[in-house]
């Protein structure tokens, strides 16, 4: 993106390759999930939910979205199972969850 | 080409790939700039059947930054669409294409354009690669007519032209061989080699080029004629594989995955270590980078590749002294009062940008010199870029040694700097520019450069 006149933040920004390479290296629960159309998973809606209750509490960090965001796929990115970092992805948005919880019962629908 | 597969992740990404920008006042419209940025690099003419194209899921940009801090004051911004018309036939083609709207053509893409988040254009269409006599057999007017008015005294072009940059690649990445002196060079213990003639590498290729020209009144500020410019392409964070649909889904953000403002910076300026995340920031954010410029590994390398071709430049490196020569051009644009009646300088910020002085006439084509303003014509690189500037020749002897004397008058360059060239010229392009928008020459035919 180009950088305007505003302030950018690059350390929000690694490439879309280590995105990828950090879903498959984030600890043991690194992932991604996409659910397309309506017919989410189990785990990504519970993560949109989450993300939303999260923000409300006032812990979420890099929130950005664009008004068709619900129409399109969702990826949700387990950055660190640990610590309950995640990302979700949707249409040119994305929001940054700390979940513990969430991140959780992510890695138990994988197990 | 001068940034084409210049950083390791992004030499895996061909459509994302920048590979030069071009910057200069129209020479047939002085009140105007044409800005172009290629992408998709070497592409052979002869590579289809799917031939090559913009990314759908790509977000190009052509930025320019009139207040001199390095970030974008207005924002070209190009976004492609590709619609196949017959998905059960495996053919681009299937009859010639003799206009754009031809029911021939299977594979068609179309295009908007916004400045700075506001459309001014849509539903523009690319013309088709150049594929040959029986599919394409008027490919000048056919692509003739997709430089697309959009109003205000703008033009667009988006699509595939002939490579007009010019490099001896096969023997430059060959430990820094430099045909025509190659007989100095140090060959490492292995057989001296003879100086012989430059190989174009990039002749009979093709590029995608996004081209615009716009009013010059339009992008500077009053007062303020010299324009910094850049280009970027811009990918979502997420792409995931749906192997249901057989195709790629996005997701996220875009963010930066390409830039391009100065040739050959990324290329053979910047680290290995640094050129992925170089290529991921804006020209605001250069200063961390800084010392590649003034500290560059090609001054240090060219005493050691030629030995005792470059002396006094050896003596320099050795010195320490920062190459405040080099930022200058590069980083800064030159201040007035070093080059007497010029200047390109934007302020104290250190970018990388191509820096145009907006109130340079363009020089009349039987008086410019492909050296720029090395070569006396100030209407030439490192005051923008033209089509046809040698900027490996330019980029080549200013590392040498040669604009040293800009900051040290006591410097002497050696005598080699200043002849410092890998044996091109704009003749070692077959084919010839345009004389009018979008300027880069009509593409190489597939039929005819099946290489």
């Amino acid at each position: 993106m180009p950088s305007h006149d505003t302030p950018s933040s690059p350390a929000e920004g690694p490439s879309r390759r280590s995105i990828i390479r950090g879903a498959a290296t984030a600890g043991a629960a690194g992932l991604a999930v996409t659910a397309l159309g309506g017919a989410l998973s189990p785990a990504a809606s519970a993560s949109t939910r989450a993300a939303g209750s999260t923000r409300a509490a006032g812990a979420a960090a890099g929130t950005s979205h664009d008004q068709n965001a619900a129409d399109g796929p969702i990826v949700v990115h387990v950055r660190n199972a640990k610590s309950g970092d995640i990302e979700v992805f949707s249409g040119t948005g994305q929001t940054r969850v700390r979940d513990a919880d969430l991140a959780a019962r992510i890695v138990r629908a994988i197990a | 080409m001068s940034s084409h597969r210049e950083a390791p992740e992004i030499s895996k990404d061909p459509v994302a790939d920048s590979t030069d920008v071009y910057a200069f006042v129209s020479p047939d419209k002085p009140n105007t700039v044409t800005l172009i940025a290629n992408y998709i690099p070497l592409q052979s003419p002869a590579g289809g059947p799917n031939f090559y194209e913009f990314g759908d899921d790509v977000l190009y940009g052509i930025h320019i930054d009139n207040n001199g801090d390095g970030r974008a004051d207005i924002s070209y911004e190009f976004r492609f669409r590709t619609t196949v018309r017959d998905p059960d036939t495996f053919l681009y083609n299937v009859g010639p294409i003799e206009s754009l709207s031809s029911p021939n053509w299977n594979r068609v893409q179309t295009y908007s354009v916004s400045v700075n988040g506001r459309s001014v254009g849509s539903g523009l269409t690319c013309p088709p690669c150049n594929i040959g006599p029986l599919s394409t057999p008027d490919y000048g007017s056919l692509a003739a007519a997709a430089v697309h008015n959009l109003g205000g005294g703008i033009s667009v072009f988006a699509g595939q032209r002939a490579e007009a940059f010019y490099v001896d690649l096969g023997a430059i990445f060959d430990l820094g061989d430099l045909r025509p002196f190659e007989d100095l060079h140090a060959t490492f213990g292995l057989p001296k080699l003879p100086k012989a003639a430059g190989v174009n590498a990039t002749n009979h290729v093709n590029v995608h080029a996004i081209a615009i020209q716009v009013p010059i009144s339009a992008v500077t500020r009053s007062g303020h004629p010299t324009i910094g410019i850049w280009t970027t392409a811009s990918r979502q964070r997420v792409t995931l594989w749906d192997a249901d649909r057989g195709e790629n889904v996005n997701s996220g953000p875009f963010r930066q995955v390409s830039r391009l403002g100065n040739p050959l910076i990324n290329e053979v300026v910047i680290a290995m270590g640094d050129k992925d995340r170089w290529n991921s920031l804006p020209p605001a954010d250069d200063k961390q980078f800084a010392h590649y410029v003034t500290q560059p590994g090609l001054a240090a390398l060219l005493p050691v590749l030629y030995p005792g071709v470059f002396p006094n430049l050896d003596a320099l490196v050795k010195s320490g002294k920062p190459r405040a020569d080099l930022e200058a051009i590069l980083m800064t644009g030159i201040p007035a009062g070093l080059i007497k009646g010029f200047t390109n300088f934007t302020g104290s910020v250190i970018a990388d940008m191509l820096r145009l002085n907006t109130s340079i006439a363009p020089t009349a084509p039987g008086k410019q010199s492909i050296f720029g303003l090395l070569g006396g014509d100030p209407a030439g690189f490192p005051n923008g870029r033209r089509i046809a500037d040698d900027v490996v020749a330019i980029e080549l002897r200013a590392i040498a040694g040669v604009t040293y004397p800009l900051i040290d008058p006591k410097f002497k360059p050696d005598a080699a700097a200043g002849l410092l060239t890998d044996g091109l010229t704009p003749a070692s392009v077959s084919a010839s520019p345009l004389g009018q928008f979008p300027y880069l020459g009509v593409p190489y035919s597939g039929y005819n450069e099946p290489s």
